[in-house]
C-alpha cells in the first residue's frame, strides 16, 4: 500500500521533469526553424535610412549574441543559460537583463493572480457545495442567478467599470499601478498596506469573473453526488448532516472541480494580461504586452517559457492533489 | 410475539411539476412482529422499493408520504424531525441498498465508514472502535484487513458484505434489504443470501427482504407480501404462497418459475420443447444445411489471453482452448458465472476481439483473420448481436424508425419506400403492432420489453445468419422474459438462423436451447444436450451453478 503511493508520486515527479525538458527543448528549436535571424531584421530596418557598414553589422550581432558553433553546442549553451536564468538583454528596456525584468514582474503577478485564483476556488467551491445542499432554496436560486450573471462579464469590461466607479468617481481605491509613486518598496507595514490597497480593484475583478464557474461546477457535480448511493446509505446510517454534506457529497464532488482549477492555475502567469493592462499593474501580463508591441524577442521568449513552466507546475500540483484526494488514482 | 412495525394506510406519491402526482404506494397496511423475516415481492414499478424507503424514512423528493402512519415500536416515525430521526436510526431501522456496490464512499476506507457511524451515534466508546468493527466484518465473513481497503479495492460481493456489516453497526431492530444481491454474480448472490439468513437467525433482528425474485424470497422468508401496482395483493406465510396462492397476480408470478433440473419445464407463453427431437451436435460434425452457402460457425481451439496490465501481474486467460460448431437453425447456450469468458467468446465471434490462438470460421471465411473493412462489413451483416441492457442499447434521441432504417440502408439494397416497408415488416416480425405507431416512438416511450424487441428487430435488419444474444432477458421482469424468449425461439425456427445464447440463467437456457456449454474460467467444463446436462450434471461447477438457483421451496 505504502510502496504504491511512493511509486505514484515519484512517477508524477519524473513525468514533470520529462515534460519540462521537452518544453524547454521545443522553446529552443522553434525560433531556429524560423527563416532569417533577428540580426537580419534589425539590419533591414536600419538600411532603410542608409547603407549599413560591416562594423555596424558586427556590433549588432555582438549585441544580440549571435549563436556560435553547431546546433548541439548551441543547445548545450542554451540549457546552461536556462539553468542560470540567463535570457539575454532586453531590446525595449536596453540594457536591462531579461531575467531582471521578469524577476521584477513575476512576484506581483504570482501574488495577486495566484492568491486570488486560490481564494476564488475555495470560495466558489464552498458556495457551490452549500447551494447544492440547499437546492431549490433562496440561497441556491440567488447564487445560481448571480454567478451566471457574473461569469458572463468580460474581465476587462468589469475592470473598467470598477475603475470608473470605485476608483475615479468614488475615489475609494487608487486607479493605477501596484503601489503609490512615492512609496519605497520594502517590507514595512506602510508599503504592504499601500500595495494591498492598490491590489484590491484588480483582485476584485479577477475574483468576480472567475468565481461563477467554480460555483456552478461544484453545485452541479454535488447535486449528482447527493443522489449517489453512498450518500443515501450514509443517511440511512444516521450520520451527522455535516459529515454527509462535507465528507461524503462535497468530498467526491470536489474532484472534477479540481481539474478546472488546475487549468486556471496554469494560466495565472500569462492569463491576466487584460486586467493588468487596464490597471497598469506591473505584472507579467503587462510586461508581455510591452514585449509584443515592441518586438522584444528575448523578453517574449523568456515570458513564454515562464508561461509554459507555470502550466506544467500547475498540472503537477493538481496531479499530486488528485493522488492525495482520490485513492483510485493511486492504483 | 411483540409487534415491532405497523404500517397503517400508507400512501406515497411522486410529485411531478405540471401533472397529477403519481401514486407509487397506495393505502398499504401491514405489521411485523419482532424477529420476523418477511419478503416483499413485486415487479419493477410495483412500488416495493418506494415502500421500503418510506418505512425507513429515506424517501427523497419528489417522493412524498401523502397519507398514513408508520409506527415503529409504537411511535409514528413519519412525523419525526430530521434530527430525531437521525438518532432513531441507531438501535432502530437500517437499510441495505440495491446496488450495495456503490453504497460506499469511494474516497474513504472501510474503517472510516465504521468510525463515522460510531461518532454519529456514540454507541461505541472510542477505544473499542477497532475491536467492534473487526468483529462486525468477521460476522459477515470477511477478514479484518478489509478495514484498510478503499471500496474500489473490493469485489462487488465484498462491498455488499461490508455494507451489511455497516448496517449491523447500528444494532438495528429492523433491517430492510432492498434487492441486496441483484447486482451480484449468481454464485456470489447465493453466498451473500446465505450470510444474510444466518445473520438474521443469530442476531434475531426483524428483516424485510425486497426482491423481484420470488425464488430468492421464498427460500429465505417465513412470510411474503406480494405487491402489484402500489398495493399489497397478498400477505401470507411462504408455505401457503407456494401451495395455495389466492391472488391471480401471485399465481401468474409463480407460473413463470420453473426448475431447470426438472424433467419437464414450461412457462406460460413458451411452447414446451420437443427435447427428444433436438439435434445436439455440439463438437460433432455439423448437420449439412441445404443452403447454397453453408453458414455454419466453427470455433476450433480458440484461446484469448490478455497480457498483464502492469509489470509483476500475471496475464489473464479469458478463454482457454474452446471448440464448438453452430449450424443454421441450431441454438447453443453458453453458461457460466461472470468472468467465465462468455462475453469474450461473443466478442471474438463478432470480430471485435481477435483470438490469441485457434481459428473461427463462418461459412468458410476466417473470422479471426479479417482485417479489411469490406470483410468485416459482410461479417457484421451475417452475425448480429442482441444486447443485455435495452435501456442503453438504443440512442435516446432517435425514433424507432430511424434506429431500424440505418442498418437497412447500410446492409441491404432497399431504398426509399422499400426500406420503409422493410422497417415496418421488422416491427411486425418482433410483434410491435400497430407498426406505424411504434415506428414513430422514441425509446423513452417504450417499456423495457418493447425496447428489447426493437433491439432484436435491429439485429434482424441485415438478414443475419447468426444471432449472438448476450443475456437478452436479464434486465427484464420475470413475466416479460417469456415473451422475449418465445420471440427468439420463434425467429430461430422461422428464419433458420443459428443462435448463441449467452446467459447465467439456466432456466431460460433450458427453455430455448438445444445444446449447452458450461464455461468456468475460460474452459469448457461440460457440454451436451441442454435437457440432459441440466437434469444430470456431471461437473462440480455445473452442479454448483444449479445449486445457486433458489428453488421454489420454502425454508421449512
Amino acid at each position: 500500500m505504502k510502496g504504491r503511493h511512493v511509486r505514484y508520486f515519484f512517477g508524477k515527479i519524473g513525468l514533470f521533469f520529462v515534460t519540462l525538458w521537452a518544453a524547454i527543448t521545443v522553446n529552443f528549436i522553434l525560433p531556429r526553424m524560423m527563416p532569417g535571424s533577428p540580426a537580419d531584421a534589425a539590419i533591414a530596418k536600419l538600411s532603410q535610412n542608409g547603407p549599413v557598414t560591416p562594423e555596424v553589422r558586427a556590433s549588432i550581432e555582438a549585441q544580440l549574441g549571435m549563436p556560435k558553433g553547431n546546433l548541439l553546442s548551441q543547445y548545450w549553451q542554451y540549457l546552461g543559460d536556462v539553468v542560470h536564468l540567463n535570457f539575454g538583454v532586453s531590446y525595449s528596456n536596453f540594457p536591462q537583463n531579461v531575467s531582471d525584468l521578469v524577476g521584477a514582474a513575476l512576484p506581483w503577478t504570482l501574488t495577486l493572480v495566484g492568491l486570488v485564483t486560490i481564494i476564488s476556488f475555495i470560495i466558489g467551491t464552498a458556495l457551490g457545495a452549500l447551494m447544492a445542499w440547499k437546492r431549490g432554496t433562496a440561497v441556491d436560486v440567488t447564487g445560481t442567478i448571480s454567478s451566471s450573471f457574473l461569469s458572463a462579464f468580460p474581465s476587462f469590461w468589469l475592470a473598467l467599470m470598477l475603475l470608473f466607479f470605485l476608483g475615479y468617481k468614488a475615489g475609494i481605491f487608487p486607479t493605477s499601478g501596484a503601489y503609490s509613486s512615492t512609496a519605497i518598496p520594502n517590507f514595512s507595514m506602510d508599503f504592504i498596506s499601500d500595495a494591498v490597497e492598490h491590489s484590491i480593484l484588480p483582485a476584485l475583478t479577477i475574483l468576480l469573473t472567475s468565481l461563477g464557474s467554480y460555483v456552478m461546477g461544484m453545485r452541479n457535480t454535488m447535486i449528482n453526488t447527493l443522489g449517489d448511493d453512498y450518500v443515501t446509505f450514509a443517511e440511512a446510517n444516521g450520520l451527522r448532516q455535516r459529515t454527509v454534506m462535507l465528507k461524503y457529497a462535497a468530498r467526491n464532488a470536489l474532484l472534477p472541480n479540481l481539474t478546472s482549477f488546475g487549468l486556471v492555475l496554469g494560466g495565472v502567469v500569462g492569463g491576466s494580461l487584460l486586467v493588468e493592462q487596464v490597471f497598469n499593474y506591473p505584472g507579467v501580463g503587462l510586461l508581455l504586452y510591452q514585449a509584443v508591441t515592441n518586438q522584444d524577442y528575448p523578453l517574449m521568449q523568456a515570458i513564454f517559457l515562464m508561461i509554459t513552466i507555470s502550466v506544467l507546475v500547475a498540472n503537477f500540483i493538481v496531479d499530486i492533489l488528485y493522488g492525495v484526494l482520490d485513492p483510485r488514482t493511486r492504483r | 410475539m411483540m409487534e415491532l412495525l405497523r404500517v397503517e394506510n400508507l400512501s406515497v406519491e411522486y410529485d411531478s411539476p405540471d401533472q397529477e402526482p403519481v401514486k407509487a404506494v397506495e393505502d398499504v397496511s401491514f405489521s411485523l412482529d419482532q424477529g420476523e423475516f418477511v419478503g416483499l415481492v413485486g415487479e419493477s414499478g410495483s412500488g416495493k422499493s418506494t415502500l421500503g424507503f418510506a418505512v425507513t424514512r429515506l424517501s427523497k423528493p419528489p417522493a412524498r408520504i401523502s397519507k398514513g402512519r408508520v409506527l415503529f415500536g409504537g411511535k409514528d416515525i413519519t412525523t419525526l424531525s430530521q434530527e430525531e430521526l437521525r438518532r432513531q436510526r441507531c438501535g432502530g431501522f437500517a437499510m441495505v441498498l440495491q446496488s450495495g456496490m456503490n453504497a460506499l464512499n469511494p474516497v474513504r476506507t472501510v474503517r472510516k465508514h465504521f468510525v463515522d457511524i460510531y461518532k454519529a451515534h456514540g454507541n461505541v466508546e472510542k477505544k473499542d472502535y477497532e475491536a467492534h468493527s473487526r468483529q462486525l466484518v468477521e460476522k459477515v465473513g470477511l477478514q479484518d484487513s478489509v478495514l484498510n481497503a478503499y471500496p474500489g479495492e473490493l469485489s462487488g460481493g465484498m462491498r455488499q458484505r461490508v455494507s451489511i456489516s455497516l448496517a449491523l453497526a447500528l444494532e438495528p431492530k429492523l433491517m430492510v434489504f432492498d434487492e441486496p444481491t441483484t447486482a451480484l454474480d449468481v454464485l456470489v448472490q447465493h453466498e451473500v443470501m446465505g450470510t444474510i439468513r444466518e445473520l438474521q437467525k443469530q442476531e434475531g433482528f426483524t428483516a424485510i427482504l425486497i426482491s423481484h425474485d420470488l425464488g430468492v424470497v421464498l427460500e429465505s422468508t417465513q412470510r411474503v407480501l406480494v405487491m402489484h401496482n402500489g398495493r399489497i395483493v397478498e400477505d401470507a406465510p411462504s408455505e401457503r404462497i407456494l401451495t395455495d396462492p389466492q391472488d391471480d397476480y401471485t399465481k401468474m408470478l409463480l407460473s413463470h418459475y420453473g426448475d431447470p433440473r426438472a424433467e419437464h419445464v414450461s412457462v406460460p407463453g413458451l411452447k414446451p420443447r420437443d427435447e427428444a427431437a433436438a439435434s445436439g451436435s455440439v463438437g460433432g460434425t455439423p448437420s449439412q444445411a441445404d443452403d447454397e452457402e453453408d453458414m455454419t460457425v466453427t470455433v476450433t481451439g480458440v484461446s484469448k489471453i490478455y497480457p498483464a496490465r502492469k509489470r509483476g501481474e500475471d496475464s489473464v486467460t479469458a478463454v482457454n482452448n474452446v471448440t464448438f460448431t453452430l449450424s443454421p437453425g441450431q441454438s447453443l447456450a453458453l453458461v457460466g458465472a461472470s468472468g467465465s469468458g462468455k462475453s469474450t467468446i461473443a466478442k471474438m465471434l463478432t470480430g471485435v476481439e481477435r483470438p490469441t490462438s485457434g481459428n473461427i470460421t463462418l461459412g468458410g471465411r476466417r473470422v479471426d483473420q479479417m482485417k479489411r473493412r469490406k470483410d468485416l462489413r459482410s461479417l457484421r451483416s451475417d452475425i448480429q448481436m442482441i444486447f443485455q441492457d435495452p435501456y442503453s442499447a438504443l440512442n435516446p434521441l432517435h425514433t424507432v424508425e430511424y434506429t431500424l432504417t440505418r442498418p437497412i440502408l447500410n446492409y441491404t439494397d432497399l431504398r426509399g419506400d422499400d426500406a420503409r416497408r422493410r422497417m415496418l415488416e421488422l416491427l411486425d416480425t418482433v410483434g410491435l403492432t400497430p407498426v406505424e405507431q411504434y415506428a414513430a416512438k422514441l425509446p423513452h416511450q417504450l417499456s423495457g420489453g418493447q425496447r428489447q424487441r426493437v433491439v432484436i428487430a435491429r439485429a434482424l435488419a441485415s438478414n443475419p445468419h447468426v444471432l449472438v444474444a448476450d443475456e437478452p432477458v436479464s434486465m427484464l421482469d420475470m413475466t416479460l422474459r417469456a415473451g422475449i424468449l418465445a420471440l427468439l425461439d420463434d425467429l430461430r425456427v422461422r428464419l433458420n438462423v443459428s443462435m448463441l445464447y449467452i446467459t447465467h440463467d439456466l432456466l431460460s437456457a433450458r427453455l430455448i436451447t438445444d445444446s449447452i456449454m458450461v464455461l468456468n474460467k475460460g474452459t469448457v467444463v461440460e457440454r451436451g444436450q441442454t435437457a440432459q446436462v441440466l437434469q444430470h450434471p456431471e461437473n462440480d461447477y455445473t452442479i454448483k451453478l444449479l445449486d445457486a438457483i433458489p428453488s421454489l421451496r420454502t425454508q421449512a
